[in-house]
């Protein structure tokens, strides 16, 4: 057979590839291509805040506070608070206007970051079950979805803070306790004398000497750390590498006694959370790594840190100059690092705001001593303290928490920048406490509102909700209907308005002007009253003056005497809290007189510095 | 829940099924008869010498089998990306048709039609017995001199892009119902047909069984709570052109042209999902979408030379294929929002020893999902040609080369940009076909081998354990076959 060869027309090719490319190329420019939103590309650092005492800040559980992609529902059960209900950083973008209306300037969203998906039947919908520390954790979002989030909300001068955890990792790994490679749970005991006791490789209890294998001949030493690799639930080695390794980690089996240093600062957290070893030089280099890059990929304002008493405080140091020297050199100031730290002594929280470490923490020892003792147990009187707890209080603030801002930090002290809050997602809800107490509630987040520090106000809390324990302190916001027309929500709002109105209130020295024991029924029962000027206020004046007491109307007033303030004689205050507007005139000799039903307060101000 | 959600390459893969035809290959295309000078199909008659009321059976089958190595030590596996790649490496799958032709002596014309489907992997490599088999065919179907009934389980395809294995028009699984009405214009004739069906596909989205107690005694009975068939009604117009040599068409006697346009209708129930752990009904609202498209196709009527070009655009429920699951959704559980805007060409040229077919498309995809970043929102094409020359009547040597990318309205972290896959192959099959020169001729017995360079994009998207995601480059060496004869699946 002749093969005949019948070549294509080379100008028939060429022109048809012309015209295929010419279409490709046309179509690929189109407008209508995908790409990436440019509020969801990365950010030119910036400095957002001027004054942390400025800002109002509200803590948002991501997945209760609003759905707005159904599409990342993973592993959703709708109503169950200890799973995922499926709140991600869309929702947030499409309610800050609930948020801003609410007065808030500064959203703390809890952690980003990829977690183990479950264990024991609860879910990691919180965020503090880290496996990942480089990734967004799916049910949010994306990347972009968090940059748009915190764009968006850097343009209506709102701050977004981000809460990280270095202290512990997920429940990642398990100790080989009896060498057989495989994580058990068993109970012990022979079925005659000896005690049935039940023991966990996943969360075995603390040994001084790091958790020990042992087998029936005997201790084995210490007990191999192996990761778990189970994909279904996303509980497979961490990461970034070093913490993959097993010299990341302490080893030490879980905290039983917090009380004693060495268990407190090495023991894994309760839930077989795993204790980093952030002594180690590689791993603290890896978190202000991670973190500081967080922050260079969102642009966030500052990091809440969780359980910063469970780490070393040369951690903090290392941690803090790193990061604030790292955003400073790329134009991001006054980056807000606060911690949290469980605890209500004074004496270990404040010394977290050392020099070189925190700008901040919460106010913890307050939650106990005036927010519980003072306002939550005000509809009991044989628990309710009186305010002189609070006065007390105080002055321990004045001399143990950091004097002088740190460096590069935030620019404020520590002791003026301390995070006030009522209630958060570790305690059980104001109102559960006081048994829905509303008049309490308003009136304790008077207190934080204008009082020295920065207000936190945990989501929730101005639609009354009533949660105990977790995850019963863990609603889902979305079930409101993000209304705004309640009262709670309209006190809050009111005091954010005057907050932002009145620069005593931010930025004004404290000087408590009266308090007292009283709880019954003596004139001043529950009153308690405090002055904000002078400082970075200036001569802006403000007297608040509270009545804690749930029964009855109570003075500024008590056995002939009346109280003192530094408002000139003759000065008239304007109660700026009620709509009404009263007035109240300092009298010749310097004292006031004010009288207040139970459970309000007024915000007193000149009348010359009334803001219309 | 799961039919939601599920993130990683796992749920990309599910999603990328879900707009396209389902994980199971799809019926491989018999040689385009469209091109063909009659473009009603071929209908085989029963010998006119037979008495009427008698019959016969006829068999036919598509198949393609091969097996091949990635030169590595394992076996060689697909690498597309895109919803529909060259199939150069695709895996086997075989159809087998049986089916039974009738003349009446009323003059009616009658088939019934049953194809089963075999999909790989078949018993000689898996060593396994429980063959995976789907009844792909099952109908019956009237024909007169102008008309055509059917009824029953059917593919219902129009033309195919056979080097993206792809049927970028028509290309119906239902079981229902339909009909064609045929108007002859002499040298031209136009073709109306309507189809519609129904489909219930085994998964969360459309079906739900749970036990129930049963009324009397005590044990329970599996009850169906989600029932959401899919209707669909197909309206197909066709005219077809044909050249003479008193009215050449593009100046060729024997060629022509075909005009397609064609409309589609979806529509899905409401129905509630039940979560059985926690008693819960998920509310799934109605749900809606249509389709509509158009063809237009020059044959030249000189062996199988012609070129075709699809357009076609869907919204809601139509966007995605009938054989496939929504898995992203708006937020009230609905796919209305989702667009999908598909242009493609395909052609063949065939002159003496050589042959040349060529294909390309774009396609835009945009889910429902409320956020502007998705991995389900993505731009997509291919283009890829595939040379052939004969060295005889019987061997020669096919080249192909193609190209595919897709761009996802997801954030590439690394470039701060779309996620952007891409893939480069290019191919050489040795090849004999006995049935002689032609891009279509049947059998073919074939080596390939193709190698395929993958970007780091189309790397990302596979799970980190897999070979895939660090590999940049693929080979895939084998030899197979690939067959078709006697088959009716075209409508």
């Amino acid at each position: 057979m002749v093969v005949q060869l019948q070549l294509v027309p080379v100008k028939t090719m060429r022109k048809l590839v012309s015209r295929i490319a010419t279409f490709i190329a046309i179509a690929a420019a189109c407008g209508s291509c995908v790409s990436i939103p440019e509020d969801g590309q990365k950010p030119i650092l910036a400095t957002h805040v001027d004054d942390w005492r400025d800002e109002v800040i509200y803590q948002a559980l991501v997945d209760r506070f609003a759905n707005g992609d159904i599409n990342n529902d993973f592993r959703v059960k709708p109503g169950k608070l200890a799973r995922y209900q499926g709140g991600d950083w869309k929702g947030m973008l499409d309610h800050l206007d609930y948020l801003e209306a609410l007065g808030i300037t500064t959203v703390w969203i809890s952690p980003i970051v990829k977690n183990v998906e479950t264990d024991a039947d609860v879910d990691a919908y919180h965020g503090y079950w880290a496996q990942d520390l480089t990734e967004v954790n799916p049910h949010f979002g994306d990347l972009a979805q968090l940059r748009s989030l915190v764009k968006a909300a850097h343009a209506r001068n709102m701050k977004v803070v981000l809460d990280v955890v270095v202290n512990h990792m997920g429940q990642v790994f398990f100790y080989d306790m009896n060498l057989n490679g495989t994580a058990d749970i068993y109970l012990g005991g022979t079925g005659g004398t000896s005690p049935v006791l039940r023991s966990t490789e996943f969360d075995p209890d603390w040994d001084s000497r790091g958790v020990q294998a042992s087998t029936s001949l005997g201790i084995a030493g210490r007990a191999p750390i192996v990761f778990i690799n189970d994909p279904s639930i996303n509980r497979v080695p961490p990461r970034p590498f070093i913490m993959g390794r097993g010299e990341a980690y302490h080893g030490f089996g879980r905290v039983l006694n917090y009380e004693e240093d060495a268990q407190r600062l090495l023991g894994d957290f309760p839930g077989g959370l795993k204790d980093v070893a952030t002594e180690v030089p590689e791993v603290r280099a890896t978190l202000v790594d991670v973190y500081a890059k967080w922050v260079e990929e969102v642009d966030f304002d500052g990091l809440r840190l969780d359980t910063v008493k469970h780490v070393e405080h040369d951690f903090w140091k290392v941690f803090g100059k790193g990061i604030r020297e790292r955003l400073a050199a790329q134009g991001k100031k006054k980056f807000l690092l606060f911690g949290e730290a469980f605890d209500g002594r004074d004496e270990l929280l404040s010394t977290y705001t050392a020099p070189g470490e925190l700008d901040s923490v919460f106010y913890f020892s307050q939650h106990y001593m005036a927010v519980r003792d003072v306002f939550e147990y005000a509809f009991d009187k044989t628990q309710q303290k009186g305010t002189q707890q609070i006065a007390d209080l105080w002055n321990k603030r004045a001399t143990l928490y950091g004097t002088s801002p740190q460096e590069n930090g935030i620019g404020v002290a520590p002791q003026k920048a301390l995070v006030n809050f009522l209630d958060n997602h570790d305690v059980a809800r104001f109102l559960f406490e006081s048994k829905g107490d509303t008049a309490a509630l308003r009136n304790a987040l008077t207190f934080i509102f204008t009082e020295e520090g920065i207000p936190c106000v945990y989501y929730g809390t101005e639609q009354d909700f009533t949660g105990g324990n977790d995850p019963g302190n863990r609603e889902i916001l979305w079930d409101k209907h993000f209304a705004t027309s309640g009262y709670t929500f309209s006190h809050l709002a009111n005091l954010a308005k005057l907050r932002k109105a009145y620069v005593a209130l931010r930025r004004g020295n404290t000087s408590v002007r009266w308090s007292s024991h009283h709880t019954n029924d003596e004139t001043d029962a529950g009153i308690f009253a405090f002055e904000r000027t002078g400082g970075d206020a200036a001569t802006s004046y403000a007297l608040i003056v509270m009545n804690t007491n749930a029964r009855k109307t109570s003075e500024t007033r008590a056995d002939g005497t009346t109280m003192a303030v530094t408002a000139p004689p003759g000065t008239t205050l304007v109660n700026v809290l009620d709509p009404q507007r009263p007035t109240f005139a300092v009298g010749a000799d310097g004292t006031l007189y004010v009288s207040l039903p139970a459970q309000t307060s007024a915000v007193l101000v000149p009348s010359g510095q009334v803001v219309q | 829940m799961r039919l939601l959600f599920v993130l990683g390459f796992s749920a990309l893969c599910a999603t990328a099924n879900a707009e396209e035809p389902p994980k199971v290959d799809p019926p491989s295309p018999v040689p385009p008869k469209a091109y063909a000078k009659e473009a009603r199909p071929e209908i085989r008659l029963a010998d006119p010498n037979e008495p009427t009321g008698k019959g016969r059976f006829e068999f036919g089958s598509y198949g393609r089998v091969s097996v091949a190595s990635d030169l590595r030590g394992g076996t060689g596996r697909s690498t597309n990306i895109v919803s529909h790649g060259p199939r150069i490496d695709e895996e086997s799958y075989t159809e087998f048709e049986l089916r039974r032709e009738d003349e009446w002596s009323s003059g009616f014309h009658t088939r019934v039609v049953t194809s089963l489907a075999l999909f790989a992997p078949f018993f000689h490599f898996s060593g396994s017995l429980d063959q995976r088999v789907g009844v792909r065919n099952l109908y019956a179907q009237a024909s007169a001199k102008n008309w055509s009934l059917w009824a029953g389980s059917r593919m219902y395809r129009g033309d195919d892009i056979y080097l993206l294995n792809w049927w970028p028009l028509d290309n119906q699984n239902t079981m229902g119902a339909g009909g064609s009405y045929r108007i002859d214009h002499g040298q031209s004739d136009t073709t109306i047909a309507l189809h519609a069906g129904m489909q219930r596909l085994d998964n969360a989205f459309q079906a739900q069984q749970i036990q129930s107690p049963i009324p009397f005694g005590i044990t329970s009975m599996a009850v169906t709570v989600l029932d959401r068939p899919r209707t669909i009604e197909t309206f197909k117009f066709t005219h077809v052109m044909r050249g003479s040599d008193a009215r050449p068409v593009l100046g060729n006697a024997n060629g022509g042209l075909k005009f397609i346009g064609y409309v589609e209708a979806h529509q899905l129930p409401a129905g509630s999902f039940r979560d059985t752990t926690l008693q819960q009904d998920k509310p799934l609202p109605s749900d809606w979408g249509f389709l509509v498209g158009g063809q237009v196709t020059f044959y030249t009527g000189k062996r199988d030379t012609y070129a075709s070009l699809f357009v076609r655009h869907a919204r809601g429920v139509a966007a995605y294929d009938p054989l496939a699951v929504p898995s992203t959704f708006a937020f009230d559980r609905t796919t209305q929002g989702t667009a999908e805007t598909q242009v493609a060409l395909a052609t063949n040229i065939e002159l003496g020893p050589i042959t040349l077919p060529m294909a390309a498309y774009l396609r835009w995809f945009r889910d429902a999902s409320p956020t502007e970043t998705s991995l389900y929102k993505y731009d997509e094409g291919a283009i890829v040609a595939r040379p052939h020359v004969f060295f005889s009547d019987h061997w020669g040597i096919a080249i192909e080369g193609s190209y595919q990318l897709r761009r996802h309205a997801f954030l590439d972290t690394k470039s701060g940009g779309p996620l952007t896959s891409s893939i480069l192959k290019g191919g050489i099959i040795p090849f004999f076909s006995p049935a002689g020169r032609g891009t279509f001729k049947r059998p073919q017995f074939r080596l390939i081998y193709n190698v395929t360079s993958r970007n780091e994009g189309a790397r990302s998207l596979y799970p980190q354990d897999d070979a895939f995601a660090s590999r940049a480059v693929e080979h895939f060496l084998g030899a197979g076959a690939e067959w078709w004869f006697n088959f009716s699946s075209y409508p």
